[in-house]
């Protein structure tokens, strides 16, 4: 494979390469850039009573992305992004890999129509198409930027965009009278070709196809209408069952200035379907089966000082139990049980899968998700109940608030609360309430004493409870609390030394729904928590310059549970040293 | 403002005119998952005197307050035949779950009184019931090859291995699977691995289903006197387009021999070790086969139960002398792979229909 590789890259590279020179005499544009990453770990089992695995394993690699602008004409480029990964212990090309990452062709249409092909990264509404941010990632002040700059490059989000391959274009029109522009989007992208299952069955391509269409009505009230659809095409496989799901949101947002404040509400709203279509190809009868329609509201009024000292965020939203949005309900980890971590995979002399962790959760790539799916995926209660699927997450209607406030550079606070209770109930009528109290708080003392050397302190808490009344059987009350500690001292021009503390502590009961293809929910386990789930560091991060940077850290990571028959045997313990040496070139 | 009171209605028109699907709740009860386990409806039975061999089915009735694991167990108290039936839910539908007659277990049924019992698992409650069974199952709900009833099917080629000691290729009566015939099929060849084979011609225009719904059934008899180590059935299926038995050069014992399983061909096997005593019905699906010789040149090997010409039933063991002495331990023994009922059946296999 490497062969077949190495002799159609090659001679692209010499393309390349010519093409450049070429460029150089035509005026035409050919630039580079990318990124280079050494990575290195070494993973130490702590436990004495695990005797069946290795005491310590290590992992390395060295990768380069490159990539390549091309610009024929100005208003054109093509885009090629290729990988050369080498793993440690590889030599002379053996362990050696060359992937093509990314090809896009984007451009602008006699500076009206702007296009892109090829590889593009697709965001739309909160509820229509959105990659929301994985759990355990919010108020970590960049206390595991090195792990989550990874996760997020090599999973390719960005800015919570979904990649996707297909087209978009866009194009906007400005008007003198009645309204003053109007903004379209669309986009029709493949996030799943036909694929051989069987020896005679074929899955059928999975389309993705959306639009949005934005006007400026006046200078302080703007509109919003988006549409997505995710369906399969049946012609295209040979099992005769597939999924559709259109999502339609409208929003209205008003925004004005009063005295020292930009005030803005919104209004939005929409509503989804999803069904199942069973075709029969030999009498050309079909049939619609799990069908559902949901609908969303949400109100929502921010405050903002004009310096952007405090911001305040107000808000209600109310998500129907049936509201269904693939583009914005898939998250980015699944925890189906068949997911094993990369990381010491199996744990105890009882060959027992080790559960996941907030360790994997931050350091394992290859438990993050780049699919999306057209039924809810599963989610660990301790980590994210209340909105396991983003503000779509079905069954939910409640308030919330947040807040963020900068003072002098000095102070940095951030307040995050809501409450929300279930629309219905899950096997119960009794529905759960949950709360969620988060709070944020980062110090720069060096600001304080006027010290020119970095020297900060953050701290962070987010607990979230989940109660329901009824009977013994229905009855739950899960309290999960996540603790986040960073130390950042510079101890020398552009070099830190940095401490950290990740800690999430649960306890109480809930029932895990299980589903089935359909996403009916089939099953509630009932779980009893009472773990501890902890990451320690202790590292030394050496920027060089801004986009160049060497990272050292030891790590030791581990949970505690807290099992009823034998309380310490399920526990482990772990550590880590890392190294990470990146430039974005 | 004018625009806001244009637009503000738009939404509320969305908001309350729309039509959601939602329920009181989602999902089982939790009460009925968690709860003390109740029977709300009692075990009934639909027809406690079927007739199996005119099509005639029982129907099974009950519900209890969860869902939970629960098995229908039918033994036959004359042949001791078990059937059974298990699902996990908190309903037993007489429009789902039902019994032709088949078994889980052989020996078949027979016309007998059956004891019939519900159990539940982790539940120590059980419900028990009668039927009597007035004419039972032939077993013939599928393509039939071969029951041996009259003899062999027509154009069916018998043939065993030269010199071959002692040979058992014939129709027999004394212990059928089903009806009153079998086809014996066994000897003794100490120095090579073939015994014999059956080879039957098929033809199957009517197969509608792809291979992964096209089941191959068998009966094959065996005992444990003289048991051999490494004896076993090859089944081989060939969709070759060439006539049956064009070449009419017999083989060195003198006979005819299907001209449609070369190895040139389009022709798939399957290894089936017999180790066992007493009768066994077993299925296969026509997918799991494997091509008999994968680099057959100019041959697309793609299953299609439609095109399948012939079906070769061969018989061998491990040669216990001569040049090739691998199973010392089977000299002088007798290999006995007997069939009997060899049918094609679409979507399930025979004892699951």
């Amino acid at each position: 494979m490497n062969k077949v590789l190495n002799t159609i890259l090659l001679p692209l590279m010499i393309f390349s390469f010519q093409s450049f020179l070429n460029a150089q005499k035509s005026n035409e544009t050919v630039w580079f850039n990318g990124l280079a990453r050494s990575y290195f770990s070494r993973d130490v089992l702590e436990s004495t009573s695990d005797t069946l695995y290795p005491r310590n394993t290590s992992n390395g690699y060295n990768l380069v992305d490159l990539n390549i602008h091309v610009n024929p004409i100005k208003t054109i480029e093509i885009f090629a992004q290729l990988r050369v990964r080498n793993k440690f212990g590889s030599f002379f090309g053996s362990g050696t890999n060359i992937d093509v990452r990314q090809l896009r062709a984007s451009g602008t249409i006699k500076n009206k129509f702007n296009f892109s092909v090829g590889d593009i990264f697709l965001k739309q509404n909160r509820f229509t198409l959105y990659n929301y941010n994985e759990e355990l990632s919010s108020f970590e002040n960049d206390m595991f930027k090195p792990y989550r700059d990874i996760i997020h490059y090599e999973n390719f989000y960005t800015d919570n965009r979904w990649r996707l391959q297909g087209l978009q274009t866009d194009f906007s029109l400005q008007f003198d009278r009645f309204i003053r522009t109007l903004e379209f989007d669309f986009f029709i992208t493949r996030p799943r070709g036909s694929s051989q299952l069987g020896s005679n069955t074929y899955s059928p391509d999975l389309l993705l196809f959306g639009g949005s269409f934005v006007s400026k009505i006046t200078k302080k009230l703007s509109f919003e209408v988006n549409y997505i659809k995710f369906f399969e095409l049946p012609s295209s496989g040979n099992m005769n069952i597939s999924i559709n799901n259109p999502v339609y949101h409208s929003g209205l947002n008003y925004k004005y200035i009063k005295n020292n404040f930009m005030l803005s509400h919104k209004l939005q709203t929409g509503f989804s379907q999803r069904n199942w279509l069973f075709s029969e190809l030999d009498n050309g009868s079909d049939s619609s089966s799990f069908s559902t329609r949901g609908m969303f509201f949400e109100f929502e009024n921010e405050f903002l000082v004009k310096d952007s000292s405090f911001k305040l965020v107000l808000g209600a939203r109310y998500v129907d139990p049936n509201f269904r949005s693939a583009g914005s309900q898939t998250r980015r980890i699944d925890f189906n049980t068949e997911i094993q971590n990369t990381v010491y995979p199996l744990h105890t002399n009882d060959y027992v899968p080790r559960p996941s962790s907030a360790f994997d959760l931050l350091s394992d790539e290859n438990r993050f998700n780049q699919d999306l799916f057209g039924t809810l995926m599963s989610f660990n209660p301790i980590f994210s109940n209340i909105l396991p699927f983003g503000d779509g997450t079905p069954n939910r209607m409640g308030f919330y608030l947040s807040s963020t406030l900068n003072k002098n550079q000095i102070l940095f606070s951030k307040i995050k609360t809501a409450f929300f209770n279930e629309v219905i109930g899950q096997g119960t009528t009794e529905k759960r309430n949950f709360l969620l109290l988060a709070g944020d708080l980062k110090i720069n003392i060096n600001e304080i004493f006027k010290k020119p050397k970095e020297f900060s302190l953050s701290f962070s808490y987010w607990y979230e409870l989940t109660k329901r009344d009824g009977d013994v059987f229905e009855e739950l009350n899960l309290n999960s609390s996540h603790i986040n500690g960073f130390l950042n001292l510079e101890i020398s021009k552009k070099f830190y030394f940095q401490l950290g503390l990740k800690q999430i502590n649960a306890s109480g009961k809930e029932f895990i729904t299980q589903r089935n293809e359909y996403g009916v929910i089939q099953n509630f386990s009932f779980v009893n928590y009472d773990q501890s789930d902890f990451i320690y560091f202790a590292g030394i991060n050496y920027k060089i310059k801004k986009n160049i940077y060497a990272n050292i850290q030891y790590n030791w990571w581990g949970e505690d549970l807290n099992n009823p028959t034998n309380p310490t045997f399920y526990d482990f313990n772990y550590r880590r040293l890392l190294f990470i040496f990146s430039v974005k070139l | 403002m004018r625009t806001i009171k244009d637009i503000i209605p738009f939404f509320i028109f969305l908001f309350f005119f729309n039509e959601c699907t939602k329920g009181d709740i989602e999902g089982p009860l939790i009460s009925d998952l968690y709860g003390a386990f109740s029977i709300t409806d009692d075990f009934l039975l639909v027809n406690k005197t079927p007739d199996f061999s005119s099509g005639d089915i029982v129907k099974f009735n009950c519900s209890f307050n969860k869902t939970t694991d629960w098995k229908i167990t039918i033994t036959g108290l004359q042949s001791s035949s078990v059937k059974e039936i298990s699902g996990f839910s908190n309903l037993i539908d007489s429009n789902i779950v039902t019994w032709n007659g088949n078994t889980s277990q052989l020996p078949f049924f027979q016309k007998e009184n059956c004891a019939v019992e519900l159990t539940f698992l982790n539940e120590s409650d059980k419900l028990r019931d009668t039927l009597n069974i007035i004419g039972s199952n032939a077993y013939e709900d599928g393509i039939l090859v071969a029951n041996f009833e009259n003899g062999l099917p027509q154009d069916a080629l018998v043939s065993w291995t030269s010199n071959i000691g002692l040979r058992t290729f014939e129709i027999a009566n004394d212990d059928p699977l089903l009806g009153n015939a079998y086809f014996k099929m066994g000897g003794k060849v100490n120095w090579d691995w073939p015994i014999g084979k059956l080879d039957l011609k098929l033809n199957l225009p009517s197969i509608t289903v792809p291979a992964e719904e096209f089941y191959i059934n068998i009966g094959i008899l065996s005992d444990s006197i003289d048991i051999h180590t490494g004896q076993f059935i090859n089944i081989i299926i060939s969709e070759s387009t060439l006539p049956f038995n064009d070449d009419l050069t017999p083989n060195q014992a003198g006979q005819q021999l299907a001209d449609i399983f070369d190895a040139s061909d389009e022709v798939y096997k399957m290894k089936i070790p017999v180790d066992w005593h007493g009768w066994r019905i077993l299925s296969f699906k026509y997918s799991d086969f494997e091509e008999l010789s994968p680099g057959a040149s100019g041959v697309i090997f793609n299953k299609n139960p439609n095109n399948i010409t012939g079906i070769r039933i061969a018989s061998q063991a491990c040669p216990s002398a001569g040049a090739n002495v691998n199973c010392p331990e089977n000299l002088n023994k007798l290999v006995r792979t007997d069939i009997d009922h060899i049918i094609f059946t679409e979507n399930s296999p025979l004892l699951g229909n």
